[in-house]
């Protein structure tokens, strides 16, 4: 089983016990379920302690290139698959193992850390407390949450859920690991394009809202993304 | 006051970089201040176009940086001024020619004679732009009055906060207030809200830039243009008063009507 996890760099995939290919074939489906999710992402690969030849790295990085996803490291419990790691120019450590970025806690714009399902609560996320400006990406596969505003230009890519305390301009792809639960909500909600799971909706097929600078919450409902007040029951 | 160096660049080309590097170094110059303007721009070359020194280029930056003459040959003094100086760029060369390390070292052996060192840089989409954001202790970023410069504004920000170099702030380039009245342009508190980065300076759409940049004659050398007040009141809060934004768009409307005649 392949697990996905947040770093301060960007995303890492961490393989489990089975053979190389049956995950190799896990990892493909896995890209091609959730291209929006991994496309144009930066990753590092944890081979654990499987052993690999350089036709099968080799194979993996060509796997992601098709999937635009761009591969900086590969962790290997194995010398030999470090050492061949690295005759491909990868990295073979990351700079900071994800449970020590989840502990730095310095207020400082943690980049992230966590791991797994998005639907339990309780689940880790991504807490950025600045102003997210454009050509800036935050990808998470838990939820994201944003204290400042986002930016025309800016995106979030959650596996999980997107909150914004502050205006939402830009991009926000929330449960874009394929959860239809997934929900985004916005101090005011004024965005050039929102996606949930597979669903999308562009600013253009918003009809302008008078009054939207209050709370607003966007779902799934009947296949479609709706936008509703967010009201305090 | 310790030596600063100041970086101008931009999101995209052509915002007026060049225009707000010459006019601002003149105008601290003018304030007493000792200035050398560098045109980071390698390849490109115009800085000293724009200040009307083009003919008196010997040596250039990359001539310094390779060795083949010493710093002090390449500065070409500007007589204008009391004390200001063009470090020229080459005109053949590509932006690789000088690393961010050695923009380092030059900015350090300049910091020992002058009070400021202003940097023309390319946009910060360009290659180059790192090598001229390496030596900055102050970053500011032109931006134009409109959506897509705002935008690519934003972007370099970004960039320059990631960089540690930040905060970056705005000059506000080519502003005409009419048509900000008529809702045709931006306002700076528009700018500012998606931006929120502190205002430096807003300097008017000036007809007698394109003339004084064809003379190669900085408007801010006379002060009496709408634009040469603006650049004169970003000199004064680059070396410490307190200006306020507000104070200077009404003394320069003023100094306008009268400063016609
Ligand atoms: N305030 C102004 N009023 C009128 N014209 C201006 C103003 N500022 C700049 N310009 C004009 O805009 C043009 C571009 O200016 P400039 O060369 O300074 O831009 P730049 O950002 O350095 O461009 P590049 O990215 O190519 O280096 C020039 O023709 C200049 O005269
Ligand atoms: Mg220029």
């Amino acid at each position: 089983m392949i697990t996905i996890k947040g770093l301060r760099e960007g995303l890492l995939i961490v393989f489990g016990e089975e053979p190389w290919l049956i995950q190799m074939h896990e990892l493909e489906g896995k890209l091609e379920a959730n291209a929006h999710f991994f496309k144009g992402g930066r990753i590092a690969l944890d081979a654990k302690s499987l052993v690999l030849t350089v036709d099968d790295l080799q194979r993996v990085i060509a796997l992601l290139t098709k999937y635009e996803v761009n591969i900086w490291a590969i962790l290997a419990q194995n010398e030999i698959t470090s050492a061949r790691a690295q005759k491909l120019g990868l990295a073979t450590t990351i700079a900071t193992p994800p449970r020590e970025a989840a502990r730095q806690d310095n207020g400082e714009p943690a980049e992230e850390y966590a791991v797994g399902s998005p639907e339990a609560e309780g689940t880790d996320g991504l807490l950025v407390r600045r102003r997210v400006r454009s050509g800036q990406v935050l990808r998470h596969p838990g939820h994201i949450v944003v204290i400042g505003d986002v930016n025309p230009g800016a995106q979030l890519i959650a596996g999980g859920d997107i909150i914004v305390w502050g205006k939402l301009q830009g991009l926000a792809h929330a449960g874009a690991l394929g959860d239809p639960n997934a929900v985004i909500c916005a101090l005011e909600l004024a965005p050039n394009l929102l996606r949930i799971a597979d669903a999308a909706r562009s600013s253009l097929s918003v009809p302008k809202r008078e009054h939207n600078k209050h709370p607003e919450m966007a779902k799934i409902d009947h296949q479609e993304i709706k936008i509703v007040a967010w009201q305090e029951k | 006051m310790h030596p600063i160096v100041v970086t101008i660049t931009s999101g995209k080309g052509g915002v007026g970089k060049t225009t707000c590097a010459a006019n601002t170094g003149c105008a601290l110059a003018l304030l007493q201040k000792k200035v050398v303007v560098i045109d980071g721009d390698i390849g490109l070359r115009n800085l000293d176009i724009v200040m009307g020194l083009e003919n008196r280029i010997v040596y250039d930056s990359v001539d310094v940086i390779e060795g083949r003459c010493r710093l002090r040959q390449a500065l070409i003094r500007d007589k204008r001024a009391p004390e200001l100086y063009l470090l020229p760029t080459a005109q053949t060369r590509d932006k690789t020619a000088i690393s961010p390390q050695q923009m380092v070292q030059l900015c350090d052996e300049l910091r020992k004679e002058f009070d400021f060192i202003i940097i023309d840089s390319p946009a910060g989409i360009e290659q180059g732009f790192h090598t001229c954001l390496a030596p900055a202790n102050r970053v500011l970023i032109v931006t134009n009055p409109e959506v897509s410069s705002v935008r690519d504004s934003d972007r370099v920000i970004g960039l320059v906060e990631s960089q540690e170099k930040g905060p970056a702030h705005l000059i506000i380039n080519r502003l005409v207030k009419s048509r900000v009245k008529r809702q045709e342009m931006l306002s700076m508190e528009d700018i500012v809200e998606v931006l929120s980065t502190e205002v430096i300076g807003v300097v008017p759409e000036d007809e007698n830039i394109l003339m004084s940049t064809n003379r190669g004659h900085p408007v801010a050398l006379n002060g009496q243009t709408p634009a040469a007040m603006a650049f004169h009141d970003i000199a004064r809060r680059l070396s410490g008063e307190d200006v306020p934004l507000q104070v200077q768009q009404s003394t320069s409307f003023i100094k306008r009507l009268f400063g016609r005649g």
